[in-house]
């Protein structure tokens, strides 16, 4: 069964279309990104998802519960991480969490078995007694992850859960998702292509309010090589054993006395050991780039699509 | 009603934690503590009534600046999309505001009796007005929070529901100042919903169902308006 099923669904803000006509399912413990520019009405989905905004047309559901006609029933199962993780900054957070699990529905024992779980879970601990007002980002994104996940819910709704973040934050909060995956149904929203593309089993891709596709995420790399001309016949055996394991060589046009090629191989790993072998072979290469991923290319592909009204 | 004890003791909390409910309660027992030593001093009566006609034109001032806050600061901080997101009902979020608020200001005003403990230990108060005054600001202040916390639930600047909020309860106040220029039986509709109007009798002692149903009602309105501003969305 779908955790999360939308059918026709609209949001109107007066003369404002912000989502129109979305329809697509989520199902049990997947991990679905909502990809898409500024104002694409994905933090609308979200909300409308999580109870806080009523849809205009079109129903959503949320673990078989209306989110309209059975709301507090849709909403005891979803777990929310707002974007800017709003708190209390005047609440320690022990007190935000205790006082969260019980607008859930929790009490006594298993209230504070849920503040221990998701403490340790979230490296939460040192931090108890902390007031939030003084937290970093950081655990300030993690305090706001605890309160959504307490409760033990069926649908996790992440609303561009990276922002802000510094590189290493960002890094360990995606190992914390992708950890939370096991348990239940994640929806995520990013602009940046990379982070859904680490994070999600699918991607909707939404441009101006409407649903443009809807496809896995699949795990292929691609990156670029340029060397010079005298030194390409050294490359070939590396190129041709990448070939051989199933890598897929393209030669790009030769510019300036430069041979460049692509190599895109399905396992994202692959790349990795690929580089690693150039290096070892002491091959002196002048540029050596990410050459963007599959997702890269629909989304652009999608995107520039005019969509049909 | 878990849920409705857990928004109440959080909202009291947040209520205390912030400067503002101190620098009101200091304000008005400031005013109200000189008010009452000097009229003492200089009609030698025992009575509230000037104490309680001031207290009420304090709470018109004052009750916008603890309702300012009460879903303004929830909306501009984001917390409201957590309030509202979570299996909380709205009519809970609001009675829980319209409680903390209202235990506020009734400490506030209960500090007040003082003056009227003072009143029975050296004079001989006639206890009947006293009371009735009581039971006006109390009621006088519900319709007041119910009104600032409707206002504030439709904007996420606090000072624009401040001003707001201020506003209204100016032209509520002394609108029957306009009643008096008007034909009837138009001047007895803006006498019926003149503040001023309808809390007089509570001071002077004497109690009308129809104001106090005046007020029940306006305090009604105004959280069945609040709950509305939260459920549109």
């Amino acid at each position: 069964m779908a955790v999360v099923s939308l059918e026709g669904l609209s949001k109107r803000y007066g003369p404002h279309l912000a989502v129109d006509g979305v329809s697509f399912d989520v199902g049990q413990r997947e991990v679905m990104g909502l990809l898409g520019p500024n104002g694409s009405g994905k933090t609308t989905i979200l909300r409308i998802l999580t109870g806080y905004l009523r849809p205009s047309a079109g129903t959503a559901k949320v673990a078989g519960f209306d989110v309209v006609q059975e709301g507090r029933a849709a909403r005891r199962r979803v777990g929310y991480v707002p974007e800017d993780a709003p708190l209390y900054p005047h609440m320690r957070v022990n007190e935000f969490l205790d006082f969260m699990g019980r607008l859930r529905g929790l009490d006594g024992s298993r209230l504070r078995a849920a503040i221990g779980a998701a403490s340790e879970r979230l490296s939460l601990g040192d931090v108890g007694e902390t007031i939030i007002g003084r937290l970093s980002r950081g655990y300030r994104q993690r305090v706001c992850l605890a309160q959504a996940v307490l409760h033990g819910p069926d649908l996790l709704v992440l609303d561009e859960p990276t922002n802000g973040l510094d590189p290493r934050q960002i890094i360990e909060f995606r190992e914390l998702i992708r950890g939370l995956a096991d348990q239940c149904t994640i929806i995520v929203t990013s602009h940046i292509l990379a982070e859904i593309a680490r994070l999600a089993d699918r991607v909707a891709i939404l441009l101006g309010g409407r649903l443009l596709a809807v496809r896995p995420v699949a795990g292929a790399r691609s990156v670029r090589l340029r060397v010079r001309s005298d030194i390409a016949a050294g490359l070939m055996p590396l190129l041709q054993a990448e070939e051989g394991a199933g890598a897929e060589i393209v030669e790009e046009p030769a510019t300036d006395g430069m041979v460049s090629w692509r190599v895109r191989t399905a396992e994202p790993a692959a790349i990795d050991r690929f580089v690693a072998r150039l290096g070892a072979a002491g091959i002196g290469v002048v540029e050596l780039s990410e050459a963007g991923s599959d997702l890269e290319e629909t989304f652009l592909a999608v995107t520039s699509r005019k969509p049909g009204r | 009603m878990t849920i409705l004890r857990t928004l109440t003791a959080k909202e009291i909390r947040a209520l205390f934690a912030s400067p503002i409910a101190y620098a009101v309660v200091a304000v008005f027992l400031l005013l109200n503590g000189y008010s009452f030593v000097v009229t003492l001093a200089l009609s030698k009566q025992a009575t509230l009534v000037h104490i309680f006609f001031q207290s009420a034109m304090q709470l018109v001032l004052l009750v916008p600046l603890v309702t300012m806050r009460l879903f303004a600061e929830e909306r501009r901080g984001g917390t409201l999309e957590l309030l509202l997101s979570s299996p909380a009902p709205e009519i809970d979020i609001v009675l829980a505001k319209f409680a903390a608020a209202m235990l506020m200001l009734m400490v506030m005003i209960g500090l007040t009796a003082s003056y009227a403990l003072t009143l029975g230990l050296f004079g001989r108060p006639d206890w009947g007005p006293v009371y009735s005054g009581y039971l006006g600001l109390v009621l006088l202040a519900g319709a007041l929070v119910s009104m600032g916390l409707a206002i504030s639930a439709l904007t996420s600047n606090q000072i624009v529901a401040a001003v707001a909020s201020l506003g209204l309860f100016g032209v509520l106040w002394s609108i029957d100042s306009l009643a008096a220029l008007l034909p009837a039986p138009i001047d007895n509709w803006f006498l019926g919903v003149s503040l001023l109007a309808r809390f007089t009798p509570f001071a002077a002692g004497a109690m009308y169902t129809s104001d106090a149903g005046f007020f029940l009602s306006v305090i009604l309105l105004g959280l069945f308006l609040t709950v509305r501003a939260l459920v549109r969305r």
